[in-house]
């Protein structure tokens, strides 16, 4: 019995063996596309992260009107803002660090005196103000015009048509980035089925036979899948190894960021480890997927 | 055991290959098929084989009417009958032994009880020592007992041989039929043999059954090749 369970295993590995140039041909195409495929998901999903990033760090700054300065008005200000739909975070900033942020912003040491007669109690010109930061910086503009419908709100500011053009552009590069990687994969799974396929075309008599000796399609088919598998388990390998040791090294050698601060590249535990799984998954898939397809295809001839 | 009765075959691209094929072929028989190229043989041995279906009439194998059996039937079928062609038709990347239990590993035989069924195919076609081999290493002749004893492994009760000589020369030819006729008559098992081979037919008389242009035009019950193939 238990032999019977691992016959289609067994077999598989036979086929894998015997027909060793057609599985090595299977492989390594396998091999090339994975590792195009690692390549254009390494970009994608740092991309995604840079952009994430930047669209956080893009804030929609309100203040608040000097006569709605108590603390109910501000909390009433504060909630309005966090009902609108997008919205992710509100910060509030008293007017006092307001000041502070602002006198440390400025460079020179005499400028700087200048301001501190503004810190006493009073004399303080700066507004009480929120911080606010959306999910999708292309709502950006939108949000910001419903802030300066809430009453009490003096001013509202989000970095004006410059900050809404970077979200864009940024979108604009994930999206080319994804829609590379999904033509790139298709490409690759494609270029794998098509190889299995002619592996299979080649053995096209090996099936007839099998069909002659009264074998039912499952017979025949399931050793075939089994060599779908470990042909993407193979392939796999090397580029889940070059894809773990290699993002590991580009983020040493980086330092863990692209040209600034500003582009942070993704850590690579768990990344590098997700994507490999990701390779995995993928090889065996379309090695499955692929044989499936091919040997069904053969098997469906007329009697 | 095998009954044609008003069997007719024609093609979808509209060849006729056998008219009211009627013919009846016991348990035990060892029958030959003659006729020259296009006469109708490959197609009546599809339809025994359920490759093919009749147009009209029915064939009947094992008390199965094969043309009306469903595609998920035929591979069931196809344990009754076992089947020789002339090209051998072997696994190439399997030895002969693995090539011989295949056909019972489909049935779902027990391991044991194959490997003693392989051992005793082979001493039957006289390969005992060829087991681990591969196709490739064996000659035509030493394939083709590879081939039936593959066909006969699992005891079916008829044996379909497609030209099984063809490809051999005579004192191979020969020791092929001493094989197919040990077979006969150890198991029993009903034999139809396609051949165009003059010398086996006229040397080893069997029942012999001459078609031409799809019609059955001899019957011959002590055999003997008829048809002049100049």
């Amino acid at each position: 019995m238990i032999s019977k369970l691992f016959r289609p295993v067994i077999e598989g590995f036979k086929g894998v063996v015997r027909h060793g140039a057609m599985s090595l041909s299977s492989i390594f195409s396998v091999l090339m596309s994975l590792i195009l495929i690692s390549l254009m998901m390494i970009f994608t999903f740092n991309v995604r992260q840079f952009t994430q990033g930047l669209e956080h760090s893009i804030q929609i700054a309100v203040t608040v009107d000097y006569n709605h300065e108590s603390a109910e008005e501000e909390d009433r200000i504060s909630l309005a803002i966090k009902d609108i739909e997008g919205v992710s975070t509100v910060t509030y900033s008293s007017k006092a660090d307001e000041l502070e942020y602002y006198i440390n912003s400025v460079a020179n040491d005499e400028a700087k005196a200048l301001f501190e007669p503004y810190r006493e109690e009073g004399k303080n010109p700066m507004h009480d103000a929120f911080y606010v930061e959306v999910e999708d910086g292309s709502k950006l503009e939108q949000i910001t015009e419903q802030i300066k419908g809430i009453p009490g709100v003096e001013e509202v500011e989000y970095g004006g048509a410059s900050a809404t053009k970077l979200v864009s552009a940024l979108n604009t590069v994930r999206l080319i980035g994804a829609g590379l990687t999904l033509a790139l994969s298709l490409l690759a799974l494609f270029l794998i089925a098509n190889t299995i396929n002619t592996t299979i075309e080649n053995r096209a008599d090996e099936l007839a036979i099998m069909r002659n000796v009264g074998a039912k399609n499952s017979f025949i088919r399931n050793p075939f899948l089994i060599e779908g598998i470990i042909i993407g388990v193979l392939g796999a390998l090397v580029p889940m190894a070059a894809t773990y040791f290699g993002y590991q090294y580009l983020y040493r050698v980086s330092g863990g960021h692209l040209v600034s601060d500003m582009f942070v590249l993704l850590d690579p535990d768990p990344f590098a480890k997700y994507l490999c799984l990701a390779l995995l998954g993928v090889g065996v898939l379309v090695g499955l997927l692929g044989s499936y397809i091919s040997v069904t295809r053969r098997l469906r001839w007329k009697r | 055991m095998i009954e044609c009765t008003n069997v007719y075959k024609r093609y979808k691209n509209g060849v006729n290959a056998l008219y009211n094929i009627n013919l009846k072929i016991d348990q035990g028989e060892f029958v030959y098929i003659i006729g020259r190229t296009g006469a109708g043989k490959s197609t009546l041995i599809k339809l025994l084989n359920g490759e093919e279906v009749p147009t009209k009439g029915t064939v009947k194998v094992v008390g199965i009417d094969v043309g009306r059996l469903s595609h998920s039937k035929v591979p069931i079928y196809r344990r009754n009958i076992g089947v020789v062609f002339q090209d051998y038709r072997l696994l190439q990347q399997n030895t002969v032994f693995e090539n011989i239990a295949y056909a019972l590993e489909v049935i779902g035989m027990d391991k044991n009880i194959i490997r003693s069924r392989v051992r005793g195919v082979l001493n039957l076609v006289g390969l005992d020592d060829k087991g681990g081999a591969f196709p490739g290493e064996l000659s035509g002749g030493q394939q083709q007992r590879v081939a039936i004893a593959r066909a006969i492994a699992n005891r079916p009760k008829v044996l379909i041989a497609d030209e099984p000589t063809g490809n051999l020369d005579p004192t191979v030819s020969d020791e092929i039929m001493t094989v197919l006729e040990r077979i006969n008559k150890a198991y029993g098992t009903t034999i139809v043999m396609v051949t165009h081979d003059t010398n086996v037919v006229n040397k080893h008389r069997k029942r012999t059954i001459a078609l031409e242009y799809g019609h059955i035009k001899a019957d011959l019950p002590g055999g003997g090749y008829i048809l002049d193939d100049k």
